[in-house]
């Protein structure tokens, strides 16, 4: 049937993707039907049972100041939170937190059943209808169509889906749910280019047939931060985590049957990620190494299930069990569910533009694990912005769109629509070339008015932020205005605090400065500074600190900036500008840059026929001021 | 910026061989060349055609052979042909006239190099070859040039750049995988390796100095008190009679300049007034320019009487030369008469006779070896004062980054210093994205939580 109430948004799949999407396009107020093969399954994390980590902390982060529900859930959720490279500079600072998984799912599920604006319904998409370059619906498995203006696609790695234990095959979105088989087919006859990619997981363990003694203990940080910037109340668990090492016994094992393994048979030839390998892969390309380390951690607070990371695996059943009983303390183990490979077809991302939508089909959005990329955070931070422009797309608003020197989405998108991806796409800090300044524990200073504007965060979130940023700035100020003299007294105190002494006098900036240095020290030696809360010495100390390189940064944004201002017409024919090889039109032509800065960062597009662009360019556009002069 | 018009010119690099190339490149170019040529399409590349240019009348200029060379495989990336002819000078004069006439413009120098490297079909360092190799006055040049377009110097950077990104990669990993346990190399390794880029960059920037030697050329000066035999030596060294000889002493009164060519190196030497305390007007004024071209000069050539002992204006000349140059060669001349009875304070002393011509040929090893101290040529690189500078930069952040690991720096910062890096190393040959740190990231280590 044509189902009888008409959507603006439909949201094909529930995971972390299709969450985010899901609920900021039913919260920026149209109306929203999520369809999803598995209710019970909404927000469930296929693998390994974390959020956050190195760079994915910060896209955590991000979504949350972009109205998004990840962090909020997580802070409710998790188990043990820990901020990683603590030991290292602010700007490399990562949040993670172990999740109940089960919980997890069940608030998030919880969250949009409750959110105004928005329908779920367990339904799998067959097709998306398509009329004049413009979506127009969708149609189902059970036979129903619904009609809406736009639809945001998070299918994650369900599409024609196909899993590998050892020899066996099962056809498979995820462990054992129902693959997607025809939804690929439909957007290949949409004209988009779809192909295959591979990931896997780690057998999950048997609590009770662990010997824990044995194994080092992982505990989170004593005093856990939470994720998000609105969360108030906050009171979680430190479950502890604990590390196993595989050995040269471990590796034998696994050396022998890799004629098991679909991987090494030539059953599964897709790429697989590389920063990801299965212990197959590790043992194989990192033969020196004599052991690799295992991560056991707890899925969920009421269940014996393990997950053991570091073990990705295609490897048969009887394999698994052996090369893990030969490692220590896991001598008796019993899997509970075996670890396994999954192939999947995935759309190649440069068909997208800057908001996610696919260029050739109006109304269609992609994002999520469909894109190339891996990843809970990588999803939901693509969900939401696919989502946001879904909404404003109906809402006939301008595009929302981030920019890489604004933060790691910015990032993570850019390079999707640019570069396109060969393996799955995980973010990492160093994808960021301004991570000084995309920092996690500045994320909300830096977007609150991005987000605000969009309408994205209330005003009292925004005043809030404001106000902290203000008094940043002031603090600054101060200390920069604030002296002290070489008297005998400061310089005793300066001994004492493990500093030199000052010959002349000084401002405190220029003291805090100094390695050793930090706000309360300051206020030792400068007895009537006022004093802060601990968020506020924390950034004035990292923008004191630092501000030799965040000037650099900022420079170099600048210099960014300048050619992403440089817009490449719509619809611009390359094939006019003289003096480009064919191999570089082509490209143009292909991914059809929105700036002169964004095609600089095509592979294969030399500066030297970025400079011709640029010439090109402004030809044209002095011609064009001539012409309406 | 520049248009993809059809160019052409006569390749020079052929015009002393028995035939002469024309070469033409750009958009349409073969469009040109079927209206031109007897064989007419398909054209293939790398295929080469026979049959005769003929006039805008269809009359026969000359029998030629045609290679073509499709975009974007050519040398200049564009669609471009070679009409190789056999005729003389004027034979290919006609050609290249029918040519321009069906529609190419002239060339300009080094044009077809630029639009080579502006499609991306040569690097930076490369490109500066092609013009050296144009402008190259000698064989020694012409060698070096040579090695130069055939990516020796590209793959030594290219080796540097590997480094870079392993220790890149190195940082990168402590910071986006801190609980692996990678069994990263140590400090003291990395130290060392960073050492050796640096000295590696410095050696490159010596060998661009003696590239600009090479192809740039040296300048001498010839200093002395008045009659010792300066303007004879010139004459010698360049092989005409520039200067004025006399036994007049102050006969030359401004500065005599000749070229010459010692090795492949091309000379420029100056003939001085003899620096004397003076009170001729026009002498003074040239003994005026006589410092000022000491100044300009690489090497000081003070030169000096055997025959007479040593008097206080040969030690001015003295005190002068070391004052001014760090680069002399003390000369005694007219050995002829007599061997001198003194000793000169240089490192370099070479004994002449400019009456009999002894001594010269030692004279020009010594000034050789004292502008390219090598054991063979195939170090020497010929760089841009862009690139040179980007070197120099390279330099200085390395010694940041030993400064940085020394002090056991913040790795985002780091990380920040060694993009720096990177990008001075991208403006010597091309760049270094992010995506080749990764791949190195991934091939050397273990990741995988
Ligand atoms: C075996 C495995 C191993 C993984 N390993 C890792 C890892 O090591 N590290 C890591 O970071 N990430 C890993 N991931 C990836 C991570 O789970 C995903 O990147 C992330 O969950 C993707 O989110 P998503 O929202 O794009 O898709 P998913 O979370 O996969 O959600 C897809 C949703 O779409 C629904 N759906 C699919 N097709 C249809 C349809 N036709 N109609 C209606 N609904 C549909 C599904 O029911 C599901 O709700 C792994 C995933 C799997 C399956
Ligand atoms: N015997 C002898 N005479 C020489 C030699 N070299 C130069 N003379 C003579 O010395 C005189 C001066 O030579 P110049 O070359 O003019 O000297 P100069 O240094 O250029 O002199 P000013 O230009 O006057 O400063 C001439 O008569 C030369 O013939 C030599 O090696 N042996
Ligand atoms: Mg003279």
């Amino acid at each position: 049937m044509i189902y009888p109430k008409k959507y603006d948004v439909i949201v094909i799949g529930g995971g972390h993707a299709g969450c985010e999407a899901a609920l900021i396009s039913a919260r920026l107020g149209v109306k929203t039907l999520m369809l999803t093969i598995f209710l019970d399954s909404i927000g469930a994390m296929s693998c390994n049972p974390a959020i956050g980590g190195l760079a994915k902390g910060h896209l955590v982060k991000e979504v949350d100041v972009f109205g998004g529900e990840m962090a909020r859930n997580i802070d409710e959720t998790g188990l043990q939170f820990k901020i990683l490279n603590k030991s290292k500079g602010p700007a490399v600072w990562s949040s993670r937190a172990q999740a109940d998984m089960t919980a997890y799912k069940l608030r998030m599920k919880y969250v949009l059943e409750h959110q105004n604006n928005l329908d779920i319904k367990q339904e799998m998409v067959d097709e998306i209808v398509a009329e004049n370059g413009k979506v127009i619906g969708v149609k189902t498995h059970l036979g129903n169509e619904y009609l809406c203006d736009s639809v945001v696609v998070t299918t994650g790695t369900f599409m024609k889906g196909k899993i590998f234990i050892g020899l066996n095959e099962y056809r498979a979105g995820r462990a054992w749910e129902p693959p997607s088989d025809k939804l690929s087919d439909s957007l290949r006859s949409l004209g988009l280019r779809v192909s295959r990619l591979k990931t896997g997981t780690t057998p999950r363990l048997d609590a009770r047939t662990i010997d824990f003694d044995a194994l080092m203990v992982q505990p989170g940080d004593d005093e856990p931060v939470p994720f998000s910037f609105k969360t108030t109340k906050f009171n979680r668990p430190n479950m502890p985590c604990y590390l196993a090492y595989t050995n040269e016994t471990t590796h034998k094992i696994i050396l022998q049957n890799l004629d098991q393994s679909p991987l090494y048979s030539g059953m599964v030839e897709s790429v697989g990620p590389r920063y990801c390998p299965s212990i197959e892969d590790k043992v194989v390309k990192f033969f020196e190494k004599k052991q690799h380390q295992i991560f056991l951690e707890p899925q969920d607070e009421n269940s014996s299930e393990i997950y053991a990371d570091g073990l990705h695996t295609s490897l048969g059943y009887e394999v698994q069990l052996k090369f893990l009983r030969s490692m220590k303390g896991l001598e008796k183990v019993e899997i509970m569910r075996p670890g396994y490979a999954i192939e999947y077809d995935f759309v190649d991302p440069t068909q997208l533009k800057h908001t996610l939508e696919v260029k050739s089909i109006r109304g269609l959005f992609l994002a999520g694990q469909i894109n190339g990329t891996s990843g809970y955070e990588e999803a939901a931070s693509q969900g939401i912005i696919a989502g946001i422009n879904a909404a404003f797309y109906i809402q006939k608003r301008e595009p929302f769109i981030v920019n890489r020197d604004e933060a790691y989405t910015g990032v993570l998108i850019d390079d999707l629509v640019t570069k396109g991806t060969k393996e799955p796409y995980r973010m990492f800090t160093s994808r960021a070339e301004y991570r000084l300044i995309l920092r996690e524990d500045n994320t909300h200073l830096r977007l609150a008015k991005k987000a605000y504007s969009a309408g994205l965060m209330s005003k009292e979130q925004y005043l809030l932020i404001d106000e902290q940023k203000k008094k940043i700035e002031e603090t600054i100020n101060k200390l920069k205005t604030t002296y002290v003299f070489p008297n005998e007294r400061v310089n005793k105190k300066l001994l004492e605090l493990g500093s030199e002494i000052i010959k002349t006098k000084t401002d405190l900036a220029k003291l805090m400065r100094r390695t050793e240095f930090n706000y309360d020290k300051l206020r030792e030696i400068a007895i009537d500074l006022e004093d802060v809360e601990s968020f506020i010495k924390q950034e004035v100390e990292i923008d004191l600190k630092y501000e030799g390189y965040l000037n650099l940064q900022k420079q170099q944004i600048e210099k960014f900036k300048k050619y992403e201002d440089m817009r490449i017409p719509e619809g611009f024919d390359y094939s006019l500008v003289g003096g480009l090889s064919n191999e570089v039109k082509g490209k143009l032509m292909e991914i059809r840059p929105a700036s002169i800065g964004q095609a600089g960062r095509i592979p294969g597009v030399t500066p030297a026929a970025i400079a011709i662009l640029v010439v090109y360019l402004k030809k044209i556009n002095d011609k064009r001021i001539r012409n309406t002069a | 910026m520049y248009d993809d018009d059809i160019i052409a010119a006569i390749a020079t690099g052929y015009a002393v061989a028995a035939i002469g190339i024309v070469r033409v490149s750009g958009r349409g170019s073969l469009e040109l060349l079927e209206k031109i040529f007897t064989k007419k399409p398909p054209y293939e590349h790398r295929k080469i055609y026979y049959g005769h240019i003929t006039d805008s009348n269809g009359e026969i200029i000359d029998e030629v052979l045609v290679s073509v060379f499709k975009a974007p495989n050519s040398y200049t990336g564009e669609d471009s042909f070679e009409i190789s002819c056999h005729g003389g000078l004027s034979v290919l004069n006609f050609v290249l006239e029918r040519v321009l006439e069906a529609g190419a413009r002239m060339a300009q120098p080094g044009e077809f190099t630029k639009r080579a490297f502006l499609n991306g079909k040569i690097d930076l360092s490369q490109a500066e070859a092609v013009e050296k190799i144009i402008s190259s006055k000698s064989k020694r040049a012409l060698f070096i040039a040579q090695r130069q377009l055939a990516g020796k110097f590209s793959s030594k950077i290219e080796k540097i750049r590997e480094k870079i990104l392993f220790l890149m990669a190195e940082n990168e990993v402590i910071i986006d995988h801190p609980e692996e346990d990678i069994s990263s190399i140590e400090t003291k390794e990395k130290l060392n390796m960073l050492i050796d880029i640096k000295k590696q960059l410095k050696a490159i920037l010596k060998s661009s100095q003696y590239g600009d030697v090479i192809f740039e050329g040296v300048v001498l000066a010839i200093i002395g008190k008045p009659n010792v035999g300066k303007s004879s030596l010139l004459n010698i060294l360049t092989g005409t009679s520039r200067s004025i000889v006399t036994d007049i002493p102050g006969t030359t009164r401004d500065v005599v300049s000749g070229n010459f060519n010692i090795k492949g190196i091309p000379c420029t030497i100056l003939d001085t007034a003899g620096i004397r305390e003076t009170n001729d007007v026009i002498e003074n004024i040239g003994v005026q320019r006589s410092k000022k071209a000491l100044k300009e000069a690489d090497i000081v050539i003070a030169m000096f009487d055997a025959s007479n002992m040593l008097d206080e204006r040969d030690t001015g000349i003295i005190d002068y030369a070391v004052k001014h140059s760090n680069k002399v060669i003390g000369v005694i001349n007219k050995t002829d008469i007599k061997k001198a009875n003194f000793m000169l304070p240089f490192d370099k002393i070479v004994e002449i006779s400019c009456k009999n011509e002894t001594g010269v040929d030692k004279l020009e090893d010594t000034i050789a070896d004292s502008v390219i101290n090598l054991e063979s040529d195939t170090d020497i690189v010929s760089l841009n004062a862009n690139q040179k500078e980007s070197l120099k930069k390279g330099i200085d952040i390395c010694d940041k980054l030993i400064d940085d690991f020394k002090r056991g720096a913040d790795p985002a910062l780091i990380g920040v210093d060694f993009i720096s890096l990177a990008d001075s190393i991208d403006d010597i040959i091309g760049k270094i994205s992010n995506e080749d740190m990764l791949d190195t990231m991934f091939k050397k280590f273990c990741i995988g939580k």
